[in-house]
């Protein structure tokens, strides 16, 4: 649903359940007993429930993720004009969409990844208001990078199943795949985010047409 | 006014700044916005929303 719809319906909600509350003597007919019903049961619901959609939609966003000011750097490092740095080749290329790419890769495609990142998510935000704010270059996963991250979009793709690095024994496909043998950390993709790095690295300028792709 | 018309003014005000903290949040994109629209803007809604069916009940009761 687009967002200009779902805030239209709150407002809507909001000044109907308002209105019930300055006119609540209009409950005694049955046409304000309807409205009532309507204004502070249906709508709020609908609102609420639309509303929520929208948040955990906007949680996936690479704006929401880089609002905090430790992760500048993170996002910085998308834009490394240096295809061996994972997450700017996957960025500079529309290998993952852009608005959310941090999203592609941190998500956790299990049953219970969602809830799991809004958990950490919540560590998170006591951290950055109550607790001491790590350096960038300090923050790490709270688990190794699991390559059932990069398999939800590579298993099955020709140049991941043929590639001759991935096949240099033959059995190691099969491990990658079962995640005995990491993509991120067997010196193969070890590259990543390398925010420590920065401060002499070179830097692609995103375009307008460039990120019209996503 | 009675006081099933109180409980149902009540629940709409509880409902309303529900609702406009709802609307608030959607004016960021953050995690605070996150927090602020489940920790506050949900429960505020969700407790007009009994507070309402609660003078439901307790109207029909009446009757």
């Amino acid at each position: 649903m687009p967002t200009a719809v779902i805030i239209s319906s709150i407002a809507i909600a909001t000044a109907l359940a308002l209105f019930i509350g300055v006119r609540a003597e209009l409950t005694r007919s049955r046409e304000g007993k309807m409205l009532a019903f309507v204004a502070l049961l249906v709508l709020p619901v609908v609102a609420v429930w639309s509303g929520f959609n929208e948040q955990m939609d906007r949680a996936q966003t690479r704006e929401f993720c880089l609002s905090c000011h430790v992760m500048a750097d993170y996002g910085k490092s998308l834009l490394v004009d240096d295809p061996s740095y994972i997450p700017a080749a996957h960025f500079q290329n529309n290998r993952v969409p852009r608005d959310r790419a941090c999203y592609a890769c941190h998500a956790d495609y299990s049953m219970f990844g969602t809830v799991n990142a809004k958990i950490h998510g919540l560590r998170h935000l006591a951290i950055q208001y109550f607790g001491t704010v790590p350096k960038p270059e300090d923050i790490k996963l709270y688990t190794p990078f699991n390559n059932r991250e990069c398999l939800h979009c590579h298993l099955g793709g020709r140049k991941f199943e043929e590639q001759k690095a991935h096949q240099r024994t033959p059995d190691e496909l099969e491990k990658i795949k079962t995640n005995q043998l990491s993509c991120t950390s067997s010196k193969c993709h070890d590259i990543i985010h390398e925010v420590g790095d920065l401060k002499d690295a070179k830097f692609w300028k995103e375009t307008a047409a460039s990120a019209d792709g996503h | 006014m009675t006081s099933i018309e109180r409980k149902i003014r009540w629940a709409s005000i509880l409902t309303g700044c529900g609702l406009l903290v709802q609307l608030g949040t959607f004016l960021v994109v953050s995690p605070l916005a996150f927090i602020a629209f489940l920790g506050v803007g949900c429960p505020l809604v969700i407790a007009g929303v009994l507070l309402y069916l609660i003078s439901l009940l307790k109207g029909t009761t009446a009757e």
